[in-house]
C-alpha cells in the first residue's frame, strides 16, 4: 500500500529524490544537524552546461512508493546517504553489513550511496573508499556539504547516462514494458509481439524518457517527449499513463513558465497562462478517465492535489470541483490518520476556491475522523482545533455581540449542531471552562431556536458543568491565540425596561428655592429660548429630574420575563454602576415557566455622592455569572440612567399615638400622602394625638420646621372643632418640647383633612441646600352628635337674665347625656328630642372686639354682620357651655353657634339702656323682695343709664302700685293702702349717650302686705323709633311689713 | 420525489426546510448549506455578464453518491434548493424546472400575505401543502 503525499507540487517532477538515513544508533539530533547540512544542496549547476539538477532529500520513504518510480521518476530513490555512528573498528563490520542492507532496499531504483560514518578512527577510517566518508566526530565534518555534491554530481552522471542511453535507444524490437505496481499481473501472458502493445511500450518509454530529461534540467527535451508520449499513449487508450504523461507535460509548462515557482504566483503570470491553462484543459480528461480505474487512486490523489493547486488561479471553479470530487469518490479502505489528512486537504482545496461551506463541512468530517470510535486513542485536542476552524465556514463567530443586533444570521440548525460538537470535544478535551462558555453561548444565541426539550437538555448540562467549573465574564484565550469573548445571558431573563425609582415621598430631597433660582439663572441670560430648551430637552432625557441621596437605599424597576418552559432561578441579580462608589445589595428571584412581564426591584446604595450611570445588571443564572450592559440589549426601554447623588440627609421616622392607616382620601391624593392618621370622632369631641419623631439616620437633624395645611371640605355655618396636639420627642437634639397646638374648626361635612409637614435637614446635605419633608396626613371622620333643632328665649325675671331654650335631638344610636353650665344634666335617647331650658345672663356685645375690624377685606356689610354674628356665637357657646357625653366613653362640647337667628339675639343682648331701680338705696329686681315698714317713707329711684350711641329723652314715667292675688286678679286700686309722697310720675330729662340720669321719687305704705310697683312710661312719643326690648323696667315687688312684725323676726 | 426542498434567504438563512426522512435531518441541512456555495459561485459569475437577464434556474448544483442537489435563485436572491435521490432516474430537467417554477409561485404566495413578515420562517400552510405534493408525487 502506497501513502499520498499531499506536500508535491510541480517543481517536484524534476527533481531527484535521496533519501538520507541513520543507520544503527545515531542520536536523533545529530542526525536531524547532518540532515540539515546535506539538505542545504538542493539544486547543483553541472559543469560545462546551464542544466540544473535539483534534489529533493527524504529522511523516511517508503519502499512500497518506490515501486511508483518507474511510473514518475521523481518518486524513484537514486541516492542514499546513510549516517552512522561507529566508536571502535571491532563493530566497524556489523555497521558496514546494516548499510548494505539498507542499500538493499532501494537497491533496485539505487544510482549511488554514500555512508557517513562518525566517530571511527584507525585503520579503517584510513582507506580511502568511494561511497564511504569517515569523520572523527560530528562537530570535525567541515566538509560534508562538498561531499554530498560530489555525490550529487555522481548521481547526475547517472542519470544522464541513462536518459542518452533511454533516448537514443531506437533499437524499437525490445522496448520493455513499464508498469506500476498493480499492472504487474495484469499483463501475465499477454502478447507482446501485438502492435498495440508496442505501442504501449513505446508510448510509456517516452514518458518515462521525458521524465529523465526533466530531472536532468532538459526541459524542452521534455516537453517534446511527453507529446510525443501523449500522442502514442492516447492512441492505445492507456489512461493512467496518459495522464502520467499530461501531468509531466503539464509540469514541464509550469516550470518554464513560472522559474520562480508556483508557491508564489501573482497576477503578473496572467499573459503566459493560455499555454498551462491549455495543458490543464488537454490534462484533464487524461485524468477523469483515470478515475475508472479505481486502482491507481494513489496517484490520482496527489494529482488532482496538484492540479487543482497549480491551476487554481486559470482554471473556472465549476472544473475544480470536478477534479476534487474525484478525491472525494475514492473508495479505499484508508486508515483513520489517512482519513483525517484526506479531508483536511479536500478542506483545504475547497477554501482555495473559495468555497467555505464546504471546507467547513469537510472540516468538520475530519474533525470526527478524528475521533471516531474505531479510534482507540481519540484526538480530542485536534478535533476541537478543527471545528474551530469551521467556525468561519458556517458564519458563526463566538462573540455574542454579533448576535446581538438584527437578526439571527447562518444557519441555525448547523450552528447549533457545531455548537454543541464543540461543547462535547471541549468536556472531553479536559476543560470544562471551554464548555461552560460554548454552551452559555448556545443558550444565548441560539435560544430561539431550541426546541423546549433541547431548552431543557442544555440547561442541565450547563448546571452540571457549572457545578464543577463556574462560567464568568473572564475571556478565555487559548493556547492557539484564539480568545473567547464572555457571554453574557441577556436573554435569561430577557429584560423589557429599565426604570430608576424615586426615593419614597417622605425621603425625596427638596431643593430650597433660592439656590434653584441660582442655578437656572446661571444656566442661561434668557428668560425663554426654545432652542436652549430642546437641548436641555435632550440632556434631561438623559438624566432623570430627581435626585438619590447618598446612603440611602435606592430601586431600579426592570421588567423581565422568563422565555425558558420551566422556572429559572436568577441568583445574586444586582446593579452595575459607573460615577459613583454603589454598594450594590444583590437579590435572587424565582421567575415562572414562560412568564409574562414580571417586575424585579434591585436595590443598592450610593456611598458617595455625585452623577450615577446606570450601566446594567448582573446575574448568575445556572452557575454562570454574568454583566449585562444595557447598550447591548435589544428592545429595552431605559427611560434614561444617569442620576444625580446628592450628599446624604438625615432621616426621620414619625409615629403616631393613634393607629395609622392606609386609606388616602381623593382629595389629597396629588401630595400622596405617605402616612396618615384617620380618626373617628363625634361633632365636638376632642381627641389628643401624639407625634413622635425619632431621627433614625446617622446624621444629625439641625433644622426642624412644622407647617400645617387645612383642608375643610365644604363651608357651613355649623361648627365643631378637632384639635390637634402635637408633642415631639426628639431622641439627639433637641429636647422635648411642644411644638403647636392647631384648632380646626370644622362644620358637620363629614371628613376633616389636615396635613402636618416636617422640614429638615442636616449634615452634608444641608449645606449643599437640600432638605426633606415629612408629612402626616390627618384625617377625621365626623359624625354627628346632637342637633339643636330650635332656639327660642324667654325673659327672666331679671332683666340682666334670660332663658334659652334649645330643642336638642339626639341623632346618635347611643343614650346621650347633655349638660349645660350651672344647668342639671339632660338624658337623651337615641333619636330623642327634647327641650332644655338654661338661664343665662344676657350679653353685652358691645364690649367685644369688633371683629369686622380686624378683618378689613370682609368689606360688605352682610358679611361684617355674619361675623358679628358668628363671634357672637362664639361667645354665647362658651357662656353656655353645652357638653354632651355618650354613656362612659366619649363627651364632647355642642355649639350653639350657627342656630341662632337675629330675634333669639337680640333677646339675649343686653339693652343699651339699662334701667335700675332702687327702693331706699338698694337695688331691686328680679325676684328679690324688698321690705319696708309701714309708714315709713321708702325713696324710690329710677336710674337710667344711657349705652347707646345717641341722647334718650325726655321721658316720664309713671309708677302704678297694684297686688296681685296670684289667682289672676290684680288690684290696681290702691290709692288707700300706698301714698305716694309727691308725683307717681318721675321725669327724666334727656340723656346723652354714655351718661345715666336719676330721679328720686318716695312713696309710703300704710297697709302691710305684698305690693307690686309697675313702672309705666307716661307716653310714647319719646321712644319712637327704639325697640321695645330697650325700655324694660323690672318689675319692683315690696313688701310691707308693721315695725312689730319686724321685732318678731 | 423531492427528499428535501429548501427556501434559502437572500442573507443565507433557511426560511424553510423539509425533507422527508425526519431522523436524518441535519444530513440534508449540511448538504443544502454546503450547496449554497455552488450557487453563490453560479450567481456571481452568471451575475456579471447578463446582467438581471439571467435564468433563475441553476441546474444541477452538485451530485453527491446518493443525492442530486437542483438550486434556483429568484430575483431577489432568494434560494430554492432541491435534494432528489440520484437513483431517481426518471425526473429530467424540464421536471425540476417546473418544480421549481411551482415552488417560486408559491412562495410569491407566501410574501404577498400581508401578515408575512419577510424574513421570518415561513408557517404558511399553502405552501407546506405544494411542498408536500412535491415530495410525495412519485415520477
Amino acid at each position: 500500500m502506497s501513502i499520498p503525499d499531499y506536500m508535491q507540487c510541480a517543481e517536484d517532477h524534476q527533481t531527484v529524490l535521496v533519501v538520507v538515513q541513520p543507520v544503527g544508533i545515531v542520536p536523533e539530533d545529530q542526525f536531524f544537524r547532518i540532515y540539515k547540512r546535506i539538505a542545504s544542496v538542493r539544486q547543483l549547476s553541472i559543469r560545462d552546461s546551464q542544466r540544473l539538477l535539483f534534489i529533493r532529500y527524504r529522511h523516511h520513504y517508503l519502499p512500497e512508493n518506490n515501486e511508483w518510480g518507474d511510473f514518475q521518476t521523481h518518486r524513484k530513490v537514486v541516492g542514499l546517504i546513510a549516517v552512522t555512528t561507529c566508536s571502535s573498528s571491532r563493530d566497524w563490520p556489523h555497521t558496514a553489513d546494516r548499510f548494505h542492507a539498507q542499500k538493499e532496499v532501494y537497491s533496485s531504483t539505487l544510482y549511488d550511496s554514500r555512508l557517513l560514518v562518525f566517530g571511527l578512527q584507525g585503520e579503517i577510517a584510513e582507506q580511502s573508499r568511494p561511497d564511504m566518508v569517515f569523520y572523527p566526530s560530528f562537530e570535525e565534518c567541515s566538509d560534508v556539504e562538498r561531499r554530498v555534491e560530489d555525490f550529487v554530481e555522481s548521481i547526475f552522471i547517472v542519470l544522464e547516462s541513462k536518459r542518452l542511453d533511454r533516448a537514443t535507444d531506437k533499437s524499437g524490437d525490445k522496448i520493455p514494458l513499464l508498469c506500476v505496481p498493480f499492472e504487474k499481473k495484469d499483463f501475465v501472458g499477454l502478447d507482446t509481439d501485438s502492435r498495440h502493445y508496442k505501442k504501449r511500450s513505446q508510448g510509456r518509454m517516452r514518458k518515462h524518457v521525458g521524465d529523465l530529461c526533466l530531472q536532468a534540467g532538459m526541459l524542452q527535451d521534455a516537453l517534446v517527449h511527453y507529446h510525443m508520449a501523449v500522442e502514442l499513449l492516447r492512441a492505445v487508450n492507456d489512461f493512467l499513463w496518459l495522464g502520467g504523461a499530461l501531468e509531466g507535460l503539464c509540469s514541464a509548462s509550469v516550470i518554464f513558465h513560472y522559474p520562480g515557482g508556483t508557491a508564489g504566483k501573482a497576477a503578473g503570470c496572467k499573459p503566459s497562462v493560455c499555454q498551462p491553462a491549455d495543458a490543464g484543459k488537454r490534462h484533464r480528461p487524461g485524468g477523469s478517465q483515470n478515475v475508472v480505474d479505481f486502482c491507481s487512486g494513489y496517484a490520482i490523489n496527489d494529482v488532482s492535489k496538484r492540479r487543482s493547486q497549480t491551476f487554481s488561479p486559470f482554471m473556472s471553479k465549476d472544473e475544480i470541483c470536478e477534479e476534487i470530487k474525484e478525491l472525494t469518490q475514492e473508495r479505499q479502505q484508508l486508515s483513520e490518520e489517512e482519513k483525517i489528512q484526506r479531508y483536511s486537504i479536500l478542506s483545504e482545496l475547497y477554501e482555495l476556491i473559495g468555497f467555505h461551506r464546504k471546507s467547513a463541512f469537510f472540516k468538520r468530517v475530519a474533525a470526527m475522523q478524528c475521533v471516531a470510535p474505531t479510534i482507540s486513542e481519540p484526538g480530542w485536542r485536534a478535533c476541537y482545533k478543527l471545528l474551530l476552524e469551521t467556525l468561519p465556514g458556517y458564519s458563526l463567530s463566538l462573540d455574542p455581540k454579533d448576535f446581538s443586533k438584527g437578526t439571527h444570521r447562518g444557519w441555525a440548525a448547523v450552528q447549533m449542531r457545531l455548537l454543541h460538537e464543540l461543547v462535547y470535544a471541549s468536556r472531553r478535551m479536559g476543560n470544562p471552562a471551554l464548555s461552560v462558555r460554548h454552551l452559555s453561548f448556545l443558550l444565548q444565541t441560539m435560544l430561539d431556536f431550541l426546541s423546549d426539550q433541547e431548552k431543557k437538555e442544555v440547561t442541565q448540562s450547563l448546571e452540571n458543568y457549572t457545578s464543577k467549573c463556574p462560567g464568568g465574564m473572564e475571556i478565555i484565550t487559548l493556547p492557539d491565540g484564539l480568545t473567547l469573548p464572555p457571554v453574557p445571558f441577556t436573554k435569561l431573563p430577557i429584560v423589557r425596561s429599565v426604570k430608576l425609582l424615586n426615593l419614597p415621598v417622605s425621603l425625596q430631597p427638596h431643593k430650597l428655592k433660592g439656590v434653584l433660582e441660582g442655578n437656572l439663572s446661571n444656566a442661561s441670560p434668557f428668560i425663554y429660548s426654545p432652542i436652549l430648551m430642546q437641548s436641555r430637552g435632550e440632556e434631561r432625557c438623559k438624566k432623570i429630574d430627581f435626585q438619590w441621596v447618598q446612603g440611602d437605599v435606592c430601586e431600579v424597576q426592570l421588567m423581565v420575563y422568563n422565555p425558558m418552559p420551566y422556572e429559572l432561578r436568577v441568583e445574586n441579580m444586582g446593579l452595575l454602576t459607573s460615577g459613583v462608589e454603589f454598594e450594590s445589595l444583590p437579590a435572587a428571584l424565582f421567575l415562572p415557566a414562560e412568564s409574562g412581564l414580571y417586575p424585579v426591584t434591585l436595590v443598592g446604595v450610593p456611598r458617595t455622592a455625585g452623577n450615577i450611570t446606570v450601566n446594567g445588571y448582573h446575574t448568575s443564572v445556572f452557575g454562570v455569572s454574568s454583566d449585562c450592559l444595557l447598550e447591548d440589549l435589544v428592545g429595552v426601554k431605559a427611560s434614561g440612567c444617569l442620576v444625580e447623588v446628592i450628599p446624604s440627609l438625615p432621616r426621620l421616622q414619625l409615629s403616631t399615638s393613634l393607629p395609622r392607616s392606609t386609606h388616602s382620601s381623593q382629595a389629597t391624593s396629588k401630595e400622596e400622602l405617605p402616612s396618615s392618621v384617620s380618626v373617628q370622632l363625634f361633632n365636638g369631641e376632642l381627641q389628643q394625638l401624639t407625634i413622635t419623631l425619632e431621627n433614625i439616620g446617622s446624621i444629625d437633624i439641625e433644622t426642624l420646621e412644622l407647617t400645617s395645611k387645612n383642608n375643610n371640605k365644604g363651608k357651613n355655618n355649623k361648627s365643631c372643632s378637632v384639635c390637634v396636639c402635637c408633642c415631639s420627642f426628639f431622641s439627639f437634639i433637641l429636647s422635648k418640647r411642644p411644638l403647636s397646638t392647631e384648632s380646626v374648626h370644622q362644620s358637620d361635612s363629614k371628613t376633616l383633612e389636615a396635613v402636618l409637614k416636617f422640614k429638615y435637614s442636616g449634615g452634608a446635605g444641608k449645606v449643599e441646600g437640600y432638605y426633606r419633608e415629612l408629612s402626616l396626613g390627618v384625617h377625621v371622620n365626623v359624625e354627628p352628635s346632637l342637633f339643636f333643632t330650635r332656639v327660642s328665649t324667654l325673659p327672666a325675671t331679671s332683666t340682666r337674665q334670660c332663658h334659652l331654650l334649645l330643642d336638642i335631638f339626639n341623632p346618635t344610636e347611643h343614650e346621650l347625656t347633655v349638660s349645660a353650665k350651672n344647668n342639671q344634666d339632660l338624658v337623651l335617647h337615641a333619636s330623642e328630642c327634647q327641650r332644655m331650658a338654661i338661664q343665662v345672663d344676657r350679653f353685652d356685645f358691645e364690649s367685644l372686639p369688633q371683629a369686622g375690624q380686624q378683618t378689613p377685606h370682609l368689606s360688605s356689610p352682610k358679611q361684617l354682620e355674619e361675623e358679628r354674628q358668628l363671634a357672637h356665637g362664639c361667645q354665647i357657646s362658651s357662656k353656655l357651655g353645652i357638653c354632651w357625653s355618650i354613656i362612659s366613653f366619649r363627651h364632647g362640647e355642642a355649639s350653639v353657634e350657627g342656630v341662632l337667628n337675629q330675634l333669639v339675639l337680640e333677646h339675649l343682648q343686653l339693652a343699651p339702656l339699662q334701667w335700675d331701680v332702687l327702693l331706699n338705696g338698694k337695688p331691686c329686681d328680679c325676684d328679690v323682695v324688698a321690705e319696708c315698714i309701714v309708714g315709713d317713707a321708702v325713696t324710690l329711684e329710677v336710674k337710667l343709664t344711657n349705652l347707646s350711641k345717641n341722647t334718650v329723652g325726655p321721658l316720664a314715667l309713671m309708677v302704678v302700685p297694684f297686688q296681685d292675688y296670684q289667682n289672676g286678679v290684680q288690684n290696681y286700686d290702691m290709692d288707700e293702702a300706698v301714698t305716694f309722697i309727691g308725683s307717681n310720675i318721675f321725669c327724666i330729662s334727656t340723656v346723652k349717650a354714655r351718661d345715666s340720669s336719676v330721679c328720686e321719687g318716695a312713696l309710703m305704705f300704710l297697709y302691710t302686705g305684698d305690693f307690686y310697683l309697675n313702672i309705666r312710661f307716661q307716653d310714647d312719643s319719646a321712644r319712637r323709633g327704639l325697640p321695645l326690648a330697650w325700655f324694660t323696667l323690672p318689675s319692683v315687688h315690696i313688701r310691707a311689713l308693721d315695725i312689730s312684725t319686724i321685732k318678731f323676726f | 420525489m423531492a427528499v428535501c426542498i429548501a427556501v434559502i434567504a437572500k442573507e443565507n438563512y433557511p426560511l424553510y426546510i423539509r425533507s422527508v426522512a425526519t431522523q436524518n435531518e441535519l444530513k440534508f441541512h449540511y448538504t443544502v448549506h454546503t450547496s449554497l456555495d455552488v450557487v453563490e459561485e453560479k450567481i456571481s459569475s452568471v451575475g456579471k455578464a447578463l446582467g438581471d437577464q439571467r435564468e433563475l434556474y441553476l441546474g444541477l448544483l452538485y451530485p453527491t453518491e446518493d443525492y442530486k442537489v437542483y438550486g434556483y435563485v429568484t430575483n431577489s436572491k432568494v434560494k430554492f434548493v432541491i435534494v432528489v435521490d440520484s437513483s431517481n432516474t426518471s425526473l429530467r430537467d424540464n421536471e425540476i424546472r417546473s418544480m421549481f417554477r411551482k415552488l417560486h409561485n408559491s412562495f410569491t404566495d407566501v410574501m404577498c400575505n400581508p401578515f408575512y413578515n419577510p424574513g421570518d420562517p415561513i408557517q404558511s400552510k399553502a405552501f407546506n401543502g405544494v411542498v408536500s405534493g412535491m415530495m410525495v408525487q412519485t415520477g
